[in-house]
């Protein structure tokens, strides 16, 4: 089958759009400990979800800001790395945000099924 | 390394100055962890490239630091821009009109050249360049406006009004008469007298006509601009409402201007009354000055009623305006 240009890029960024949809979910999940950007990166990555760094970074800030995470340099390692942890209200919205989740993967299933 | 330098340096230059220094920071470590793990310590230059050019450019990479984009006037300030400049602009054009009546009517100043339009133009342009100046700075300041969300209510909506459409046949109709009379005015100023009252050569039938025969063909033309614009919209819009309240003002300057000076001419002419004009028909065939009280005279009742039917027009015009564009703004300044 043949997949023209103009539908390689349609799907390009549809399955962005997808993708940036579960950002969130993804990048909060994975801050119950705390990590610095490129770890939350490799780490994502390693479990077959590859994000674009350009879109990350700029997100955590954004979260930070929302409240859901902090952030701290620590000055200790090789070099200067900001990390990131869930805030109190960053726990709570991830697991409300987790079932979410769980409702429309399910209902997505039984639509994508019929 | 340098080039990782000349990167961040370069994405500085477009970051939000409060959160330069600290995404700087960042970034710093994000690339250089990057690089450690990509290529290892002492990455080549060509690796280093490569890096870079997947981060995306400068500008971008700063842009996405800004999550609502960049704007000299953004979506959120734009509304309430597009608001205030149209009262600021409008309330200043009639009080420039205004002042220049008074100016004209009661200092008896000389009705200004076709440079006036062009200094009205140019304070126009200054007004509404400190009218932008003024919203950089509130979106510079990320003042946020917010329209009133909890309170509104679908039931509060306005009906859908038929008289936003305009009404073609009248619109056409009036565009005739215009072109009809901007041809007259522009092909016959000085025949027209000795054409309606033959064999008296060089006789002016309506003297106090004749300084206004420009003005009158300008307000002409600029009702002919706006009824072609509002047959090509085919509705009545915020812009076509200003533009018609502007048009029916200058109209309105201009018709009061000659409405003084037909009466000061008559004055002149011993003509203090509505029926003193008529004092010259008593006896035989009327004079060719009796011919021209009359016809002053005439033109004066005229241009008091067209007066009246265009103050009663500017009313509805201004009301009509205030319920399309007052109506929808309930605005909050948060910060």
């Amino acid at each position: 089958m043949m997949i023209d240009k103009e539908q390689l890029t349609n799907l390009e960024k549809l399955s962005q759009e997808l993708r940036r949809g579960i950002l969130v979910l993804a990048a909060l999940s994975q801050l119950k400990e705390s990590r610095y950007g490129y770890a939350l990166i490799e780490l994502l990555s390693q479990q077959g979800l590859d994000i674009d760094q350009g879109t990350l970074y700029p997100l955590l800030r954004r979260l930070e800001e929302q409240g859901l995470l902090e952030s701290e340099w620590k000055l200790e390692e090789a070099r200067p790395r900001r990390y990131y942890q869930l805030s109190e209200n960053g726990r709570k919205l991830l697991r409300e945000l987790t079932q979410e989740w769980q409702k429309i993967s399910d209902v997505m299933d039984q639509i994508l099924k019929g | 390394m340098d080039l990782i330098e000349r990167y961040i340096y370069a994405i500085g230059k477009h970051l939000p100055s409060n959160k330069k220094a600290d995404i700087q920071s960042e970034l710093r470590s994000i690339l250089s962890d990057n690089v450690e793990t990509r290529f290892g310590a002492n990455p080549s230059e060509e690796q280093v490239v490569t890096l870079l050019k997947e981060f995306g450019a400068p500008e971008s990479v700063a842009a996405s630091y800004w999550p609502e984009g960049q704007y000299l006037i953004g979506p959120r300030l734009y509304p309430l821009f597009r608001f205030s400049a149209g009262v600021a602009l409008t309330v200043f054009a009639i009080v420039q009109l205004v002042l220049l009546g008074v100016a004209v009517m009661f200092n008896q100043e000389a009705l200004p050249g076709i440079d006036f339009i062009g200094n009205l133009f140019s304070s126009l342009m200054v007004a509404f360049g400190i009218i932008v100046l003024v919203f950089a700075v509130l979106q510079h300041f990320d003042v946020r406006p917010s329209l009133d969300e909890k309170e509104w209510n679908p039931r509060d909506l306005t009906a859908v009004e038929p008289s936003t459409e305009i009404k073609r046949g009248e619109i056409i109709a009036g565009l005739v008469f215009e072109l009809i009379f901007t041809a007259i005015l522009i092909a016959l100023p000085s025949q027209l007298n000795a054409v309606l009252y033959p064999g008296s050569e060089g006789f002016v039938l309506n003297p106090p006509l004749q300084a206004y025969i420009p003005w009158i063909i300008i307000s002409l033309l600029l009702g002919i601009g706006l009824d072609v614009i509002l047959l090509w919209r085919g509705r009545w819009e915020t812009g076509t409402r200003f533009a018609k309240i502007a048009v029916d003002v200058i109209g309105l300057g201009l018709l009061i201007l000659m409405i003084t000076s037909h009466t000061q001419w008559l004055a002149d002419h011993g003509v203090n009354d509505f029926l003193s004009a008529f004092s010259g028909l008593e006896a035989g065939a009327p004079s060719p000055e009796t011919v021209q009280i009359l016809v002053v005279n005439g033109f004066r009742i005229g241009l008091i009623v067209a007066a009246i039917v265009t103050i009663i027009e500017l009313g509805k015009q201004v009301f009509d305006l205030v319920r399309q564009v007052w109506q929808p703004v309930s605005i909050k300044i948060s910060k």
